[in-house]
């Protein structure tokens, strides 16, 4: 299921502490990455490489709002609807992104490029209104014209 | 602007190892380690340095909490998961200066007697948390951070992990549930992390831009570091400042600063040349201030106490004169919202009670006990909850209808209207205008409650 540089990485967090339970942060983080979801398929995978059980490793996947129950987009398009990036416009940002993308916030496009987030304050506030692509801080977005965003 | 910690970090070239030597990395660290443990200890305790992500505890009397007993491990743990709303003075921290961070962390790890120690960082860091490996490369490839630093025979191992998406991480017991593997519950104190920490055993947590302060002051010592602030809040700090001013940054300031000389001056003035209306110094968990609250204040710990509120994580967020109050505080009561973890009722449901009542009001759908209704849900999270998010998520609720009550009275439905209700024959009790606060809420709660609209 996940790629030999994946499960190295999990097993180097494995690694670290004397408790198969440590890892099994790193383990979400990823199988999001290369799954783009953390299923049940995925639940059940990681409980069999940690030694853990399936309810214990879905109590904590869903915790986590990184960590997703239905697969992404190849890309995720996160925006900032924190206090400061509210002060900018973050609203009206939001409202003409979803309007490009033609989808609502937690939808992805119908061609699967993009899943649209709106997130709490990533801490990117000098850069209002912020947003994220993936893991790339790209704000402010009212100054990238925003159908670039879409572009990259 | 104050240029203590920061004085290398507008040079990109600082993330490299062979540019921050010559500019001093590392230097706290070697002196610290031809000192016994206790004496850097003692040093960080001499400097008055308080721990800057919001807290503002004493760092050397944290430190000279860890008492291992033989066999135990003790683990230093990094708070870098930054998430107060309106603070990001970590994060330019990390992107400019790593190997400050590094040495802060070694020092610190050194101090307590920890050989391991981990960088906890948010997972919407994951960019910087590159940065930060390529650092932490670089430093052991030098002999500098790993088996024997600096040929002294004190071993470190640090390593860095992300997180994966929750504000509660940052709260140091949450932060270590997290770290071990689990549902980021917050635990109950005592016992404290110093005594059962991660994996039970002795642990100190502390933020970034603390462990970067006592670099600096293994450096160049403590009394260096209390020619800067004022007599109980000793040093700098870093203010990240945001919202609706001219300038949004992160700036360093002597703490006893005068606050409107930073918003005038570093922060570049109030936008499009508005006037100001409030300010939340300290991150949204601490309560706001008016315009003329905010006026005579400076920035330091005692100045923000004497106001009633506090100088936080240094997040500061600024409204103008153009802002809806209520429209704010609903932005920051369904953060909380959102952020609440829910282990303790209290704030699970509290929380989104607040949301709840709050968008029902800007709807045009309140009803006159709620103000009431808000401040006392807020009575019943604060001290019934087993870490601050509780306590946190009240202040902004309490300060803002308290301070700007007129805004959030006028979305209340006119008196006038309920006397024309009454004169048709309809009771004083039903409708709109009916049910006082209590009966609302059970009302309310059969209609859908608050939890299932979020």
């Amino acid at each position: 299921m996940l790629s030999k540089d994946a499960l190295r990485e999990i097993e180097a967090a494995r690694a670290e502490e004397d408790s198969p339970r440590h890892a099994l942060l790193t383990a979400l983080r990823v199988t999001q990455g290369e799954r783009r979801q953390v299923g049940p398929e995925e639940i059940t995978y990681i409980a069999d490489l940690l030694g853990l059980s399936p309810a214990l490793v879905q109590g904590v996947a869903r915790f986590y709002d990184q960590i997703s129950a239905t697969p992404t987009g190849q890309h995720v398009l996160s925006l900032c609807r924190g206090i400061s990036c509210y002060l900018c416009g973050a609203d009206e940002v939001a409202a003409a992104v979803g309007e490009l993308l033609e989808i609502r916030p937690g939808e992805t496009t119908a061609d699967g490029r993009f899943t649209l987030r709106l997130v709490e304050c990533v801490g990117d506030c000098d850069r209002a209104p912020a947003a994220m692509v993936d893991d790339r801080f790209v704000g402010p977005v009212a100054a990238v014209a925003i159908d670039n965003l879409t572009k990259m | 602007m104050a240029q203590y910690l920061t004085r290398n970090a507008l040079d990109p070239a600082q993330r490299e190892l062979q540019t921050a030597l010559r500019a001093g990395a590392y230097l706290g660290f070697k002196q610290a380690l031809s000192l016994p443990p206790q004496e850097v200890v003692a040093e960080i305790d001499a400097s008055g340095l308080r721990g800057r992500g919001g807290a503002g505890f004493p760092t050397g009397r944290k430190w000279s909490f860890i008492h291992a007993k033989e066999g135990q491990t003790v683990y230093l743990l990094c708070n870098a998961d930054e998430s107060e709303p309106g603070t990001f003075k970590d994060h330019y921290l990390i992107e400019r200066d790593p190997h400050l961070v590094l040495e802060g962390v070694a020092i610190g790890a050194y101090a307590i007697g920890a050989h391991r120690a981990y960088i906890y960082m948010r997972g919407e860091y994951a960019s910087l948390a590159e940065t930060l490996a390529a650092a932490l490369r670089e430093a052991m490839a030098a002999d500098i951070i790993g088996p024997n630093c600096m040929n002294s025979g004190y071993d470190l191992r640090i390593t860095i992990q992300l997180g994966a998406g929750a504000y509660i991480c940052g709260e140091e017991t949450g932060l270590i549930q997290s770290l071990e593997g689990r549902r980021a519950y917050p635990r109950v104190r005592p016992p404290f992390p110093a005594v059962h920490g991660f994996l039970q055993e002795p642990t100190v947590v502390n933020n970034v831009e603390t462990l970067a302060c006592a670099a600096r002051i293994m450096a160049e010592g403590a009394e260096a570091f209390k020619d800067h602030g004022t007599g109980r809040s000793a040093g700098t700090k870093l203010i990240s400042v945001s919202g609706a001013v001219e300038r949004p940054g992160v700036y360093e300031v002597e703490l006893g600063y005068p606050l409107m000389e930073f918003l005038q001056g570093e922060a570049g003035g109030i936008r499009g040349g508005r006037g100001l209306k409030a300010i939340i110094p300290g991150g949204t968990s601490v309560p706001v201030l008016t315009a003329e609250e905010a006026a005579p204040l400076t920035i330091d710990y005692e100045s923000m106490q004497s106001a009633g509120t506090m100088l936080g994580s240094g997040g500061m967020i600024v409204f103008g004169d153009d802002t809806s109050m209520p429209q704010a505080l609903l932005r920051i009561a369904e953060f909380y919202a959102h952020e609440s973890c829910g282990e303790c009722t209290p704030c699970r449901e509290g929380t989104g009670w607040m949301a709840w009542v709050l968008r029902r009001l800007l709807a045009g759908e309140g009803r006159p006990g709620d103000l009431g209704l808000l401040l006392r849900v807020g009575d019943n999270i604060e001290g019934r909850t087993i870490c601050g998010l509780g306590d946190a998520s009240v202040q902004p609720v309490r300060s803002f209808i308290r301070k700007f009550r007129p805004e959030f009275e006028a979305l209340l439905p006119e008196p006038v209207q309920a006397v024309a209700w009454q004169s048709h024959g309809h009771g004083p009790r039903t409708g709109r205008f009916g049910p006082p606060a209590e009966e609302a809420t059970r009302s309310e709660a059969v209609d859908g409650p608050p939890t299932a609209a979020l």
